[in-house]
């Protein structure tokens, strides 16, 4: 593998150059003043923001069912959005003929919730701070995946502090030939990130009953989750939600009832729905407005559930996701 | 319901079955007059791939002390390949299950249409394991 | 909605252990039960009347039959619905026989148990939808897999009763392996004379095609209407449609190669059953042989996986020990055996006298057999005795057995049949349905579905052939309208319930971004519907919301 070292001025420039095309777009972050915003540039780009040390939602969402083949549209984003940008390729919810994808180097996040905080502008005094926060959100506490290997290309830094472009993709061009800056290989060492090592999720239904006790059933967790992509929810529809008269029917059926019904089974659903896909961003956590600790129950989930597989959601864009496939010969011991 | 006798300790298992091979099994066994626990009851579904893993965590909130799938040995499913993914869903479900320390509240079991006494085994072995964790 | 529940006692079968009175006391008071009622048997014709005089007096949209499992009865409760002017689709089946009052002896644990059932029933019962039953056309033809003696036998049976016959062999000639058979047990007919009179027949009739050296390339469709591909004489390729099938590939002799410690194909004494009923005169023995039979080559062997009996290579060895005898009248005969199990008819007798013939029978194990020069030399333990032995002998026969046919894998595929733990081809209920496979329409015949005679292959044959002249001869079908539909305002276009169709069912439509379904290729499995996670394709008949408040009614607390 090759790759091109730049500076960042480097990077401004090509894509300056990129957004000269008329059907080009940029979606990245941008620093104002003290806050981080994600932006979409169409004519022309002062400035990105690189490491954004705060968390909104998951960038990937705004990215999902645009099915224009017109466009070009590169997104600079945090590896677990490049990874849900993946995911969402597989499941034909993007056109990933008209959108190109990579991932920075990420140092971890704080909530978007929290103010106050000022950040270091340098990168290495940045990550060091992000290191020693103890505001890191817990997605990024026990996340293994912080280097920008996903996606088209990536965004990386050497252990000099050197920032280096790398194609992963071939759509990676339209970027990676902008820049003037002569191929090399890579550098042996990229930047440490401080890897943690997360132990296997293990919990009891009665400490998820008293976890998700607080849930109001606003369903935030599920519109805000990148690959929760379906159109139509079957938590829209009675059966699994019943509303109105068919929730008065249910619970003549089943003699008492929690109102709003069927909670903790929608959190099961859905983190089984989730359970291969799921990029651990903690996303559902930030929307959550009752403050349950969702990301340390799905992210537990999938990655116990994923694991099984050996599957990583968005490592690969051509591997299967696992529950569409199988091996005739694996497995012999699943049943009882 | 007035004369009631609801049996209050019972144990409730909703298995789901395939209509070509564990449903056969479960009709063979009544036609053998094999006897296994009234808190068992099954579910006909056409293929055992039929079941979405929401209805096994469906029947478990809504009382279900355990469920099992149950369905063609691998390599005989009557629509070829349908228990190939039975296999890797319900493997994962258990999975998920274990981790909220639920192990042994669903069952994965392939029973072939001529496995009558299997079936009536495996649900019975279930269901006393059940009754005795309700203990 | 208007619902009637009709509990059957089945005689004492039902109520003998489930309180139907207080059932049908219990279901008379919900809402929406215009009728619960129970009766002697459901199924007799006043029963039916019953049936019929409530959908007409209530005018019942839903009807719950609680009786025996709903593999049985089917047909006759749906015309039931029918004659009363009802949708048979709004009907629903509770088994509270086989599921209920069989499989327990408590009264109350049992009621409560058909309760839920019902139950169970009544919730689901509402998302009962009156589909139409398609009705098909059926191709009065038949294609026959395998020219042995029972592919002969269901063709000759099918062609007489006037079916079009497409008779495919995969060898030059028709015949398969009882053709070479010197001495059918037990009427002392050759083989070759048995296959001829039925091959004399076919060849005259004017409804038969056969093809030899044929192999069977595509088959695809659906009960009355397969469409077949198949390749004649190694390339020539044909299409051609028939309305069923059977399957008749019979069997292959054990391979003895696979047991290497008995010597076979090391020297020319050693030799199979087969092999020397063939050309026992091309056998040079001296003037008084010492010959050993071994039983059980190939069969009851954990060790090849094959614990399954042939069932012919008993009788099969008696009769080699008899030739041999007429033969050579001093002949030293032993044969070593686990069981002698003489199967058909007159078997036993005949095992007795051959033993009265001075035959000798030995229980034992033979662990090798070693050819010398002087004689095959045959080591082994007598698991009478519990004794070692080393014999001499001057010819050793092995009374091989009937491994599955190695084609049957493919077949299976094309054919979507299961087979066996041991290769051969799955009866649909080994009791009940011994001719059928799962799948309707295609019937098995002979030795492809385990270890037969000749006699009960030519049996087999005829019967599978009557079997499938029955459902031919009416010219129509039912086809269950069971298969998956895409509510498209639901659809995301993922594409995951396509990539997990075994059938190609579903196609993608990249306009709309969304699935569609060809209902002509669905099987009905409801894989697509349990991958798709909002649920936008439902199997029809097996639908969320049925399966989901079948599992409420189960779970419902009385």
């Amino acid at each position: 593998m090759k790759g091109k070292r730049i500076t960042k001025k480097d990077l401004l420039d090509a894509l300056k150059k990129f957004l000269k095309d008329e059907l080009a777009l940029l979606i990245a972050f941008e620093r104002d003043n003290k806050a981080f915003k994600i932006r979409a540039y169409k004519k022309d780009v002062p400035d990105i923001c690189l490491f954004n040390p705060v968390y909104e939602a998951n960038t990937a969402i705004y990215l999902r069912r645009i099915f224009s083949e017109d466009f070009k549209i590169l997104c600079i984003f945090r590896p677990c959005e490049a990874r849900a940008y993946v995911e969402l390729t597989k499941l034909t919810q993007v056109e990933s003929r008209s959108v190109i994808c990579g991932s920075v180097d990420c140092f971890g996040t704080v909530s978007s919730k929290l103010d106050n905080i000022v950040f270091p502008e340098n990168p290495q005094d940045l990550k060091s701070f992000l290191e020693n926060s103890k505001n890191l959100r817990y997605a990024c506490m026990t996340c293994r995946l912080k280097n920008g290997v996903f996606g088209d290309f990536g965004l990386r830094i050497d252990s000099d502090w050197n920032l280096w472009v790398i194609p992963y993709t071939g759509k990676a061009n339209v970027l990676y030939e902008l820049i003037s800056s002569a191929e090399s290989d890579l550098p042996r060492e990229f930047l440490e990130n401080q890897e943690r090592n997360g132990q296997v999720f293990q919990s009891s239904l009665d400490e998820f009953k008293r976890d998700f006790d607080k849930c109001i059933m606003c369903l935030n967790c599920r519109d805000i989750c990148p690959v929760c992509y379906c159109v139509d929810c079957v938590f829209n529809n009675d059966e699994y939600l019943p509303k109105g008269d068919a929730l008065i029917n249910s619970i003549l059926r089943s003699n008492d009832a929690q109102i709003p019904k069927n909670k903790e089974m929608y959190h099961f659903i859905r983190m089984y729905h989730v359970s291969q896909t799921c990029v651990g961003c903690g996303g559902c956590e930030e929307a959550c407005p009752q403050g349950i600790p969702l990301t340390k129950y799905y992210k537990g989930i999938s990655e116990r559930l994923s694991g099984l597989f050996d599957y990583v959601s968005g490592r690969d864009f051509e591997e299967k996701i696992p529950y569409t496939t199988f091996r005739e010969d694996e497995l012999p011991n699943a049943d009882d | 319901m007035e004369k009631g006798f609801e049996i209050k300790d019972d144990v409730n298992i909703v298995g789901f079955t395939c209509s070509y091979c564990a449903f056969k099994a479960s009709e063979m066994a009544g036609s053998l007059r094999l006897k296994y626990p009234e808190g068992v009851k099954v579910i006909q579904v056409p293929c055992s791939s039929r079941v979405d893993p929401a209805f096994v965590i469906k029947a478990i909130f809504e009382g279900a002390d355990g469920v099992f799938v149950a369905g063609c040995h691998p390599g005989d499913c009557h629509f070829i390949k349908g228990n190939y993914f039975t296999r890797r869903r319900i493997y994962a479900l258990k999975e998920m299950f274990e981790a909220f320390s639920m192990k042994g509240r669903l069952k994965l079991f392939w029973i072939s249409a001529a496995e009558a006494r299997k079936f009536v085994e495996k649900v019975t072995e279930m269901y006393n394991h059940l009754k005795e964790g309700k203990k | 909605m208007k619902t009637g529940i009709f509990i059957c006692h089945c005689g004492h079968n039902i109520k003998h252990t489930v309180d139907v009175k207080e059932l049908s006391e219990y279901f008379k008071e919900i809402p929406n039960v215009y009728v619960a009622t129970d009766y002697a048997f459901v199924c007799s014709e006043p029963g039916q009347e019953i049936i019929k005089e409530s959908i007409e007096k209530f005018e019942l949209d839903r009807v719950i039959i609680a009786s025996c499992t709903p593999s049985l009865h089917g047909e006759l409760f749906k015309d039931l619905l029918k004659k009363s002017g009802l949708n048979p689709f709004l009907l629903r089946r509770v088994s509270i026989r086989e599921h209920c009052s069989w499989t327990g002896d408590d009264l109350k644990k049992n009621t409560e148990k058909a309760k839920k059932l019902i139950l169970a029933g009544l919730f689901s019962v509402v998302h009962n939808l009156p589909f139409e039953e398609k009705v098909v056309e059926v191709d009065k033809s038949a294609l026959v897999i395998g020219g042995g003696i029972s592919g002969l036998s269901a063709a000759c049976f099918l062609s007489k009763m006037g079916i079009r016959v497409y008779l495919i062999e995969k060898e030059k000639e028709l015949g398969g392996h009882v053709k070479r058979l010197n001495n059918v047990w037990p009427y002392e007919k050759t083989g070759k004379e048995i296959v001829e009179s039925l091959v004399s027949e076919l060849v005259k009739a004017d409804n038969v095609q056969i093809y030899t050296g044929a192999r069977l390339e595509l088959l695809e469709g659906y009960f009355g209407n397969y469409n077949v591909k198949i390749t004649a004489d190694g390339e020539r390729e044909m299409n051609f449609k028939v309305g069923g099938v059977i399957v008749a590939t019979g069997f292959e002799p054990f391979d003895p190669y696979l047991k290497p410690e008995l010597g076979y194909g090391r020297d020319r004494r050693i030799v199979t059953t087969l092999e020397i009923e063939e050309k026992l005169n091309e056998v040079v023995l001296p003037e008084k042989p010492r010959v050993a039979i071994l039983h059980c080559v190939g069969s009851r062997d954990e060790t090849l996986g094959k614990s399954y009996c042939s069932r012919i290579c008993c009788i099969n060895a008696l009769k080699v020990a008899r030739m041999i005898k007429e033969g050579y009248e001093n002949a030293y005969i032993e044969c070593f055996y686990m069981d002698v199990r003489a199967h058909p008819k007159g078997g036993e007798e005949f095992y007795e006298e051959t033993q009265v013939k001075g035959v000798f029978f030995t229980r034992g194990n033979v662990a090798e057999v070693v050819p010398l020069s002087r004689c095959v030399l045959i080591r082994g333990e007598d698991t009478l005795l519990g004794e070692v032995f080393e014999k001499e002998f001057d010819l050793v026969v092995l009374s091989i057995g009937m491994s599955s046919q190695s084609e049957n894998k493919r077949l299976s595929q094309l054919l979507k049949v299961s087979l066996d733990k041991d290769g051969f081809f799955m009866e649909a209920h080994i009791k009940l349905r011994p001719f059928d496979t799962a799948v309707k329409g295609i019937f098995i015949a002979g030795c492809c579905s385990g270890p037969k005679d000749v006699e009960e292959s030519i049996n087999h044959g005829k019967a599978s052939a009557l079997k499938l002249f029955g459902m031919l001869n009416k010219g129509y079908a039912y086809v269950e309208p069971f298969v998956a539909d895409v509510t498209e305002k639901r659809c995301s276009g993922c594409r995951m319930c396509e990539s997990v169709c075994v059938a190609n069912a579903i196609k993608y439509d990249a306009r709309k971004r969304v699935v569609k379904v060809e209902e002509a290729q669905c099987m009905g499995c409801g894989l697509c519907n349990a991958t798709c996670p909002s649920s936008a394709v439902t199997l029809l008949g097996y639908s969320d919301m049925i399966l989901m408040d079948e599992i409420s009614g189960l779970l419902a607390r009385l």
